[in-house]
């Protein structure tokens, strides 16, 4: 093994100082990746309550119907009404792993959807307006882009109502680059099936209108997307979708949450599919419940969950450490915004890391899965069900905003893959059945002290399974006042830990990317969302000459330290690009594998990393190796 | 069917001589007895406090849980296995102070459970401090001047709040705590019975006799209606005592304040909750039908 390089003492706790400032990103607009006219970027700008996202949505289900990728960004202030959103979708003809800066065609509802994101446009993008309500003064004319006026206001109210403004635009926009229409007509109809019929119909009236205003008075513009027949079923999901399709497949019973962006969805989800699945889900008065619940379902052998952002995850702390202490088989979801306190309620970051590792007073196993895109939060929702059923303890899902609320066409999901593993679970008949788990009394003895730490859990139900279940330090049978001698307190507790001894050996391993690490100019180690931009840099580079090896730590806890250490060891140069501003990643690397990396890229102003960010980073560090 | 001697045969309860919570062990391990119910029928949850200690002293499952979460711990167990009565057990400080939110909203939640609550209007695990229900003015370590704040009254607040069974006992007289822990059990729905328990240690102003010579019991009282809200109401009121109250001046009712016959419980509007529920994770949930929407 080589030698770790020496780590100097850093009090500022930010590692290697070379955080990259956001201004790299604009630089990074000059180089529209990939190439132009390779993929279709539309951006949809203006003020909150026109029905931008349902909008946005909408479109994007027409390119997934029609066999292309996609994969979209929405951002919002927090707020109803008022305020500026905008929502950004990428098109694909070949699988694409996050969102872009660059935008082709920029649909303009509003003067300051031009203000803001005129300059993300690319050389000869287009710009779709409303000269009624936006004005051209001071942006107009412009060699770099094409604008498109379309009375867009118009055309709504003689196709039904104002409100349909944003259907004219989308027809607009598909009529300059010259898709057909038919798809976004299905897409609307099944958006509004739920509503009267003309309603659709209206809607289908009015991108016609746009439709077929841009494609007759426009003039030809040099974009075109095609439709590709022929593609296996994809699913369109954003994560928190996922994390809930995750959730129903392992058989959960119980779902009990209070609402807190990003989360909140997932509270809908379960909501909307409790009578029909067969789930409990319940909006508590305060996370507080929410856990505590949580921990009360799991007690009578029910698969649960709750989710919350990390401020709601604050309050959930206490009864979580009683779920580590009482060995309950439970799965939090902690969906990241930046913080502290009420931090950006709408934007993103993964400044989590450190807290849900460490959450809780006292010691106990837990782990933590970091998805990194949608098809990993459902895969790893239904296998953290397993894992916290196999360890007795809590399992943590831990995303952020970018993977909750943003949504990505992704293979249809594997759910022949998903499997039950309940442990040592006995749910039926008398506990005397199972010697492994009695005294010689035949008392059920829910806490026994075993080699590898995790005791025979029998039901509530069951003929003799006297149990109880104990926030206080307890011996085998659960009983608080002894487990208070010091070699009680010392075995109960060496038996928790030994889980996580376990736990290595059932969670899921780092995944790799690219070339291998031996191979690579730069080595990337990443966890969570950054996986999307930081594949998508991965492939920009591949035409540059530069070779790129990627490791996802996906199970961030326990801390994958062989296989990290194995990995930075190989690496010509290494780089950790994690959306923090301390280098929590870093830490753990410098504190689990005792050596470092050789570059940092942060950002921690609530945006994601683009990959137009990343590949200039990697670009950088690869050319001044 | 356990006997008493069985229920209350986990360890030798370590409460002071003379506590109230022996007297409300002795009244429920005795209805749970001649309930009928089996061990395996019941789980029964615990908060922290004196009362929480109890915990060890029957033997029955269920879950110790954190100082003023014993409510929800519940909830998660009655809304996840329909099969098991859960009882909880909660102090004045535990589950009208740092769980009061969890009060509130067990109460308009009707969830099909009971709730006791160990009222000895003081912190007796943590020595002696005030308590949410300490009488205005009474000196405390951590009120030397005297207690600011009203005390809370559960009674009119669960009343108030639309709570569908309100009772309050007394720890001085087992036999009435026992036909009020009876009907509690019997009730369909939330069935909260606060118990004044005098704690010998730290309070030495509501003691035993202190109860003994002001209490009186609803049941008695002439033209009292516990279906009637308004009065049960009418009466939690009349009945907020204060420190410094002779006898005469200050009669304090027990027994049933309030009932609903006919109420709806949450789970009954849970018709998914039909089955333990960790029976949907016996095999892999089909979600094929679901992801035709994505």
């Amino acid at each position: 093994m080589p030698v770790a390089r020496s780590v100097g003492c850093d009090p500022t706790g930010r590692g290697t100082k070379d955080t990259v400032p956001a201004t790299i990103v604009k630089e990074a607009f000059s180089v529209p990746l990939p190439p132009r006219g390779s993929e279709l970027r539309i951006k949809i700008g203006g003020a909150a309550g026109l029905g931008i996202k349902a909008a946005g949505q909408t479109l994007a289900r027409s390119f997934v119907a029609a066999g292309l990728e996609v994969f979209d960004l929405t951002e919002y202030p927090s707020l109803i009404r008022g305020g500026h959103n905008t929502y950004t979708l990428r098109v694909s003809p070949r699988p694409i792993s996050s969102h872009v800066e660059a935008v082709d065609v920029l649909i303009a509802l509003d003067r300051q959807s031009v203000d803001a994101h005129l300059d993300e446009v690319i050389d000869g993008g287009a710009v779709i307006f409303d000269p009624e309500v936006t004005s051209t003064e001071g942006w107009l004319p412009n060699p770099r882009v094409r604008p498109v006026p379309v009375p867009l206001g118009k055309f709504a109210k003689e196709s039904g109502g104002p409100i349909m403004a944003n259907t004219v635009a989308l027809g607009a926009a598909l009529g300059l680059v010259h898709f057909p229409l038919m798809f976004l007509v299905d897409s609307l109809r099944e958006q509004f099936a739920h509503k009267k019929p003309e309603i659709a119909e209206q809607n289908a009236a009015a991108a016609s209108v746009g439709y077929g205003y841009v494609t007759k008075l426009a003039g030809d513009f040099w974009m075109a997307v095609e439709p590709l027949p022929g593609q296996p079923k994809r699913l369109l999901v954003d994560g928190n979708e996922a994390v809930g399709l995750g959730a129903l497949a392992a058989g959960i019973g119980l779902y009990a949450a209070y609402p807190m962006t990003p989360a909140s969805s997932i509270l809908h989800f379960m909501a909307a599919h409790e009578r029909e699945a067969g789930v409990v889900v319940k909006h508590t008065e305060d996370e507080i419940a929410a856990m505590n619940m949580v921990v009360g379902a799991a007690f009578t052998g029910t698969r649960a969950m709750c989710a919350s952002a990390g401020g709601g995850f604050a309050l959930m702390v206490e009864a979580f450490g009683m779920a580590g202490v009482s060995e309950s088989a439970v799965v939090v979801g902690v969906l990241t915004r930046p913080g502290p306190a009420t931090g950006l309620p709408t934007w993103t970051e993964q400044s989590d890391l450190r807290y849900v590792i460490h959450a809780s007073q006292g010691e106990f196993p837990r782990v933590v899965l970091a998805p990194g895109d949608r098809t990993d939060a459902f895969e790893l929702t239904w296998k953290a069900f397993n894992l916290a059923d196999q360890l007795q303890t809590p399992v943590i899902i831990l995303g952020d905003s970018y993977l909750s609320d943003n949504r990505q066409s992704v293979p249809m999901f594997d759910l022949d893959a998903v499997t039950i593993d309940r442990g040592k679970l006995v749910t039926e008949g008398d506990v005397t059945e199972h010697p492994e788990a009695v005294d010689e009394a035949g008392r059920y003895l829910r806490y026994k002290l075993t080699d590898d730490g995790v005791s025979t859990r029998v039901l509530p139900g069951v003929t003799g399974a006297i149990q109880l279940g104990n926030s206080y330090e307890h011996d085998e049978y659960g009983y608080g006042s002894a487990g208070e001698p010091a070699d009680m307190r010392a075995a109960q507790n060496e038996k928790r830990m030994r889980k996580l001894e376990l736990a290595r050996t059932l969670v899921p391993p780092p995944v790799t990317f690219g070339v291998d690490v031996a191979e690579a100019d730069v080595a990337v180690l990443c966890f969570g969302t950054t996986k999307g931009p930081v594949l998508e840099a991965m492939r920009w580079l591949e035409p540059d000459g530069v070779k790129v090896a990627v490791m996802q730590v996906v199970t961030v806890w326990p801390f994958p330290a062989d296989e990290v250490s194995a990995f930075l060891a190989a690496a010509k140069r290494s780089v950790i690009i994690e959306g923090n501003y301390t280098g929590q990643m870093q830490g753990l690397v410098r504190e689990r594998c005792l050596r470092d990396v050789d570059k940092t890229l942060h950002r921690y102003d609530g945006r994601p990393f683009s990959p137009e960010m990343v590949y200039a980073k990697l670009k950088e560090v690869a050319e001044n190796a | 069917m356990p006997d008493v001697s069985e229920i209350t045969g986990a360890m030798d309860p370590t409460w002071c001589p003379g506590c109230g919570n022996y007297n409300m062990q002795k009244a429920l391990a005795e209805v749970l007895a001649e309930s009928g119910m089996r061990f395996e029928d019941y789980a029964m949850v615990w908060g922290i406090g004196c009362h929480g200690n109890g915990a060890d002293f029957y033997r029955s499952q269920g879950f110790h849980g954190l100082h003023g979460r014993a409510l929800p711990l519940a909830t998660g167990i009655a809304l996840s296995n329909p099969d098991l009565k859960v009882i909880v057990n909660m102090g004045d400080g535990d589950g009208y102070g740092i769980g009061g939110n969890h009060f509130i909203h067990s109460v308009r939640r009707n969830i099909d459970m009971v709730a006791i609550y160990h009222n000895n209007q003081i912190y007796g695990l943590t020595t002696g401090q005030a308590s949410p229900t300490s009488d205005q003015f009474m000196q405390t370590p951590s009120t030397p001047g005297g207690v600011v704040e009203e005390p809370v009254n559960p009674v009119g607040v669960a009343v108030a709040q639309g709570a569908t069974f309100v009772a309050r006992g007394f720890a001085g007289d087992v036999e009435h705590l026992k036909s009020l822990y009876r009907q509690a059990l019997d009730h369909h729905g939330f069935a909260l019975v606060d118990v004044y328990q005098p704690c010998v240690t730290w309070n030495k102003v509501n003691t035993f006799k202190w109860f003994r010579d002001r209490v009186y019991k609803l049941e008695e009282l002439e033209g009292y209606d516990p279906t009637n809200r308004t009065m049960a109401f009418e009466k939690s009121m009349s009945t907020f005592h204060e420190l410094t109250c002779a006898p005469d001046e200050c009669k304090i009712p027990i027994g049933v304040f309030y009932r609903e016959e006919e109420s709806f419980t949450y789970q009954d509007g849970l018709p998914q909750l039909d089955r333990p529920m960790w029976k949907h994770a016996e095999t892999p949930r089909d979600i094929s039908k679901i992801l035709e929407a994505y």
